[in-house]
């Protein structure tokens, strides 16, 4: 996985290039904005993380200029702002995901994984979290070795909560991932389809918050 | 002074009606006396009209050509027999007659009279005449009053008057104060006034310049805080990344906790500060909107997962309907997600915590229990003070902390008008906070 890594910070910077390259990453580190888009333009990563606060241009500049060139590269963005207000804007703007500073570098490549399992979906189609494989391409499901039927909402589920493993996925981000803005949505639609996704799965696979969402963990 | 407007108009009044008074008292003495002249005059023309008049000085008595009770005359011949009266006038000799001609003051029949004897020495006989004092009084009175009833009539007249004027003169003070009141807490536009007087000119000006180095001020602040916000984390985040680094190359890892905890804590103090800063009810701009309690509840839960799971702690959220409130997005997570962080903070590994929102009459609750130590009571005040931890730092549960976290949900709530309460959990044996919000019902059955 090729990162193009664009901060300004040289301590962070150089600290980060060697904790993806220990996590398996190529890492390109960039100091400017103006220099990220020019790379970008030349050669198109696999994954992008950027920092809002550039010294040259600002980092939602960046981002808009990204999206104008590719519009399915993941980016991820790094921010020492945590006002709502940035934090909307940065996802407005085309950003996949937003973490803030000071953040964990667990945390950071929990959701490097994401992006990584969500392009491999898209390229390779195959997708494995323990006993249980999924195939975007084919929509097939194998669980212990053996097909097993999914509707296409249950398949859609699964595969938001298994592309996120590890991270809980509120009923609310689940709804709105499998039913478009303004179609009618029961109040338990989630929790229907939840009850027949695990009697089709190995026992705890989907973990439930009370109240709260679901989680798939990874293993 | 409770009101200019009443001061100013009670004063002037009072002003008005002394001057009045002193002027009135004036007027009277000089009426009195002027009364007295002219009346005197008459006296004595009389006497002489009576003298050159009536010529005999054998005794007659008149049938009397003056009617009036007020005025008469008499005629005494020199042995002090009487000559001539008039109707009214008594027998007996009504003053002293010495050599001199001249005017008295005698009592006579109840009454005060004034006298006027006249010597005639030509025929040997006084001439007096005599009118009653009071009478003379009353006609002065008579005209004082006249004059008096239409000064008394105009005061009231008066007083409606200067209450207009004054309230004229004082419409841009009135006008000032208006707009300073009604001025938002983020509102620190000058204020503007037409045609400022003289008297408010410098009180205009002191204002406006107050508000605009306030703003500054407040800009100032809030670039601070980002600027801060920015120079903390960022190295913040970078020194995690190089302990990261180094766990990932050390083998031996515990040696390296402290200062993952050194770090951990730098970070939490900076964001804490940062927080309440940003919350404080005097900094606050808040952008309040209308908002779904349990979403927010929801993501922020969420986000948190990580340190629950690693505790093995149990976490739930029960709620019974939409609920909306007025508020800050942004406030509102920050406020859910140090309760949550404390509850998992101080609650042992494989503890519980319970999130409810409920609605209650007019109002949202908002609970948050788990099954930790608790708060003993006699803190529950303390705790929501600045940098207060209770036992210091050798608290109890041995974690990180600053003693924030509680202060930035006070502050929280209070700009939410919200009212916040502690109290030991029924169902789990741990802390239970209580938030009560007021409820945004516009619209609530969406």
């Amino acid at each position: 996985m090729q990162v193009l890594l664009i901060e300004d910070d040289t301590a962070l910077a150089e600290a980060l290039t060697r904790s993806l390259k220990h996590e398996g990453f190529t890492v390109n580190p960039l100091a400017s904005g103006n220099q990220a888009i020019t790379s970008v333009k030349i050669e198109l990563p696999d994954i992008v993380i950027l920092d809002l606060g550039l010294p040259d241009i600002d980092g939602t500049e960046v981002l808009k200029e990204i999206r104008k060139h590719s519009a399915d590269l993941p980016v991820l963005v790094l921010t020492a702002r945590t006002s709502l207000d940035d934090k909307v804007k940065g996802l407005d703007l085309g950003a996949d995901d937003y973490l803030a500073k000071p953040f964990e570098v667990d945390e950071l490549m929990a959701r490097l994984r994401v992006f990584e399992r969500r392009s491999s979906t898209l390229k390779h189609a195959g997708l494995s979290i323990g006993e249980v494989t999924i195939d975007s391409a084919s929509h097939q499901v194998i669980v212990s070795g053996e097909q097993i039927e999914f509707s296409r909402r249950e398949f859609m589920l699964l595969k938001a909560l298994m592309e996120n493993s590890g991270r809980v996925q509120t009923r609310d981000s689940l709804e709105s991932k499998l039913y478009s803005w303004g179609e009618e949505v029961a109040s338990n639609t989630i929790e229907v389809h939840i009850h027949h996704l695990r009697k089709k799965l190995p026992s705890n696979f989907i973990k439930t918050l009370r109240g709260i969402g679901y989680i798939v963990k990874p293993i | 002074m409770k009101s200019i407007r009443v001061y100013l108009l009670l004063a002037l009044l009072a002003i008005i009606t002394l001057v009045t008074f002193v002027s009135l008292l004036q007027g009277y003495q000089s009426s009195i006396s002027k009364a007295q002249q002219l009346f005197d005059e008459r006296l004595q023309n009389m006497a002489e009209i009576i003298a050159t008049a009536n010529q005999s000085v054998e005794p007659q008595i008149s049938n009397g050509f003056i009617h009036s009770q007020t005025v008469f005359f008499q005629i005494w011949h020199n042995d002090l027999s009487l000559l001539a009266r008039s109707k009214n006038a008594p027998n007996v000799l009504l003053t002293d007659i010495d050599s001199a001609t001249g005017f008295k003051d005698v009592n006579f029949a109840k009454y005060r009279w004034r006298t006027y004897v006249l010597r005639d020495e030509i025929l040997q006989r006084w001439i007096i005449t005599a009118e009653r004092t009071d009478i003379r009084y009353t006609l002065a009175e008579n005209v004082v009053l006249a004059s008096i009833v239409p000064i008394v009539l105009a005061i009231p007249i008066a007083a409606f008057i200067i209450w207009l004027a004054i309230g004229l003169g004082l419409k841009p003070l009135r006008n000032l104060t208006t707009q300073l009141s009604h001025k938002q807490v983020d509102d620190l536009s000058p204020v503007e006034i037409k045609d400022t007087p003289e008297e408010l000119t410098q009180l205009v000006s002191t204002t406006n310049d107050l508000l605009t180095r306030l703003n500054t001020a407040f800009i100032r602040e809030q670039q601070f805080s980002a600027d801060a916000a920015h120079e903390l984390r960022t190295p913040i985040s970078s020194l995690k990344v190089q302990l990261h680094n180094l766990q990932a190359d050390n083998d031996n890892k515990s040696s390296l906790q402290p200062l993952a905890k050194g770090i951990d804590r730098m970070g939490q103090v900076i964001e804490q500060i940062l927080s309440l800063y940003r919350h404080s009810p005097d900094q606050a701009m808040l952008q309040h909107e209308r908002l779904e309690l349990t979403t927010i509840a929801q993501q922020v839960i969420a986000e948190q997962y990580d340190l629950i799971a690693d505790k093995k702690q149990k976490i739930s959220l029960s709620n019974t309907t939409t609920c909306f409130v007025d508020g800050d997005q942004f406030a509102l997570e920050t406020l859910i997600q140090n309760l949550i962080v404390n509850a998992s903070k101080y609650t042992p590994k494989k503890g519980e915590i319970s999130v409810t929102i409920s609605v209650e009459g007019d109002q949202l609750r908002l609970s948050v229990e788990d099954s930790g130590p608790g708060i003993a009571e006699q803190y529950h005040q303390r705790v929501f003070e600045r940098f207060y931890r209770i036992h210091g730092d050798r608290h109890d549960s041995n974690t990180l902390g600053c003693g924030l976290g509680l202060a930035i949900v006070k502050h929280i709530t209070l700009m939410h008008n919200a009212d916040i309460s502690l109290a030991e959990s029924a169902s789990l044996g741990g802390l239970k906070v209580d938030i009560l919000f007021p409820q945004n019902k516009e619209g609530s059955d969406v």
